[in-house]
């Protein structure tokens, strides 16, 4: 259906603020008050804020909504209210597609993450813009939505033509209809779409010429490790990288009890950390920087590949624009995987 | 609704049991039974502190209590040596492959341990020896730094008399003081002693990670099949079931995909004895 920017707009700020549908809260990017960083934060609507759901991803990821920073896990609080989430980029999307693999299986669901993805609709809009870091061309990826939305809002000039590929999605298409007017003759996704789409795709490619790679991310299994030294050369090993990176998700686990049952709480945890995994008796497999450096690129491009059918890395560039060290992501990824494709076990053990 | 996977079973420390310095059992009576299979492991909870993964070093075919042995090691283990009984402790579990009992059967079996690696290979023996006539013989090799660092002392001096096992115990010194009257070497060197065949002997071998490595290499130099040798890998865990990542190993998670992993498994994945 087509609907007016503006009426998308005012259902966003208005209706819901008034209490139109079961959304309990409503996530949307913003900018941070005068005088803060560049680029938008995910946060909820207050009804200060304007909210920003065109132009490219913000600077933090999904993640740190659905999957908090530190989040009690038992005993589990219980569900959580009905949520919409709405200016999701595509490369967040593929983020969640990964998260949901790994963290919801047959056996076991995380409670928090389980219980937020249940009940959040997840409204993404197609990109308008490209960070500098954008790459997520680079790895098969596209800046629109191609799966892993509920409604997705594509920019048409003074309207955005709007899809749902979800029941959640669904509901809430409807629910607009009853506030906004809209146009629902469009049931395919207009050739305006489909152009501007192609024009921004191209745009992320082109800005990412410069970082062409082969693709065979074997080769960084078998990388020697002196190019590993020199590529994490200004690398202080402070885990900005993993943390704001949409696929990582290492968890450690405290028991917070102070009386009474078990408290069992998770936080973040970074594998580029020293004692990430170190065990009690001081022994760890990865003691030095260049090591752990590796073992990043290693989960994105090859454990997470194998593990999950697709890569950990969604082209979003947060790790390039969050390292300290001005670490270029892209650049470790070609120059490594320029070498030798090697037999599996090349590596061998120490 | 899926069962919450970081919920946790109460369980009372009604005992504890100094082995070394270092190292003490605990008895533990679990609110409700764990069915654990020997080999695998479970996350032991201390309120306000943490938790740790550990094998439980009891048999499995008792599930109203379990006794698990623990290093002193770092923050967590420290903690757990100074619980007294009547404390209440968590337990989550059981997690990860167990040791296959039913390869095992009608063979000879050589158990080659040492240090807190014991822990594990005390529950195997005690499972084998509950069902000792499925089994052809078991050999168990055992080792310690010193006499004063072996653990379950006179447990050993009992497995001993039985006619299906052979024990042999080796200690790498015997410092001033201390006295001794088995086996002065490496515990890998025992290997000298073994009288079963190599090719269908299977090994289960727990311990110290450079004892570990040392002694799978000894096995394969002696004909020991890459399949054959079962090795309780340890790796940092918090989770217990492949969500937290830290004991990633190549393709396997070792809390999922092991802990007791056959050597031709793993033997091409990095930093195995790290």
């Amino acid at each position: 259906m087509l609907v007016h920017a503006e009426g998308l707009m005012s259902f966003l700020t208005q209706s819901l603020e008034k209490g139109a549908g079961p959304y309990r809260s409503v996530y949307v990017p913003v900018h941070p008050p005068d005088g803060g960083p560049a680029g938008t934060f995910l946060s909820r609507f207050t009804g200060s804020e304007a909210p920003v759901l065109d132009g490219y991803r913000p600077v933090d990821p999904v993640k740190m909504l659905l999957y908090g920073v530190r989040e009690k896990v038992a005993p589990f609080a219980g569900e959580s209210p009905p949520g919409l989430l709405a200016g999701v980029k595509a490369c967040d999307l593929k983020g969640l597609e990964l998260l949901d693999k790994a963290l919801i299986n047959e056996e076991f669901a995380d409670p928090a993450y389980g219980s937020w993805r249940d009940k959040t609709t997840v409204l993404s809009f197609d990109c308008t813009d490209a960070a500098p870091t954008c790459h997520c061309t680079l790895v098969g990826g596209k800046p629109y939505a191609e799966s892993g939305y509920d409604a997705n809002a594509a920019r048409m000039g003074s309207h955005y033509y709007m899809n749902a590929a979800t029941e959640k999605g669904a509901a809430l298409l409807e629910l607009i209809r009853k506030h906004v007017r809209a146009d629902t003759s469009h049931d395919r996704v207009p050739a305006a779409v489909e152009a501007r789409r192609a024009e921004m795709t191209d745009k992320v490619r082109l800005q990412n010429e410069v970082f062409a790679r082969s693709g065979e991310y074997a080769r960084l299994r078998s990388a020697a490790p002196d190019a590993w030294k020199e590529q994490s050369a200004e690398c202080v090993g402070c885990g900005a990288c993993t943390n704001i990176c949409p696929t990582c998700y290492c968890l450690i686990l405290n028991d917070e009890s102070e009386t009474g049952p078990f408290a069992k709480v998770r936080s973040y945890d970074s594998c580029q950390w020293q004692g990430y995994a170190r065990v009690a008796s001081g022994a760890s497999p990865r003691p030095r920087v260049h090591e752990r450096f590796r073992n990043r690129y290693l989960c994105k491009f090859v454990l997470m590949a194998e593990q999950f059918g697709s890569l950990g890395c969604t082209g979003c560039g947060r790790c390039t624009e969050a390292c300290p060290g001005g670490i270029e992501f892209r650049d470790v990824v070609r120059r490594l995987t320029e070498g030798p494709v090697p037999g599996r076990g090349a590596a061998g053990s120490r | 609704m899926k069962p919450n996977p970081y919920e946790v079973i109460p369980a009372v420390l009604t005992d504890t049991i100094d082995e070394t310095p270092l190292i003490r059992t605990l008895r533990l009576e679990p609110e409700r039974p764990v069915a654990f299979r020997t080999g695998q492991f479970i996350e032991l909870s201390l309120p306000g502190v943490g938790e740790a993964p550990f094998t439980p070093s009891s048999s499995h075919f008792i599930t109203n209590r379990m006794d698990v042995t623990v290093m002193k090691a770092g923050f967590l283990t420290e903690a757990v040596h100074k619980a007294k009984p009547g404390d209440t402790v968590g337990l989550r579990g059981p997690y990860g492959t167990a040791y296959p009992l039913e390869e095992f059967e009608g063979r000879d079996l050589l158990l080659l341990g040492g240090g807190c690696g014991l822990a594990p290979l005390r529950s195997l023996f005690l499972t084998l020896l509950d069902e000792i006539d499925r089994y052809k013989s078991v050999t168990f090799f055992a080792g310690a730094k010193t006499p004063r660092d072996c653990v379950y002392k006179t447990a050993f001096l009992e497995w001993k008399k039985h006619p299906k096992v052979r024990i042999v115990r080796a200690v790498d010194a015997v410092p001033p003081g201390e006295s001794w009257d088995e086996e002065v070497c490496l515990v890998t060197k025992l290997l000298d002693k073994l009288d079963t065949d190599p090719k269908l002997t299977p090994a289960i071998v727990c311990g110290p990670p450079v004892m570990m490595k040392f002694g799978t290499l000894d096995l394969l130099q002696r004909g020991f099949p890459e399949d054959r040798i079962y090795l309780s890998m340890e790796k940092k865990m918090y989770c217990g079931i492949g969500q937290c990542r830290h004991c990633v190993m190549g393709p396997y998670y070792v809390c999922k995909h092991g802990p007791v992993f056959t050597y031709a498994q793993i033997k091409n994945e990095e930093g195995i004895w790290d």
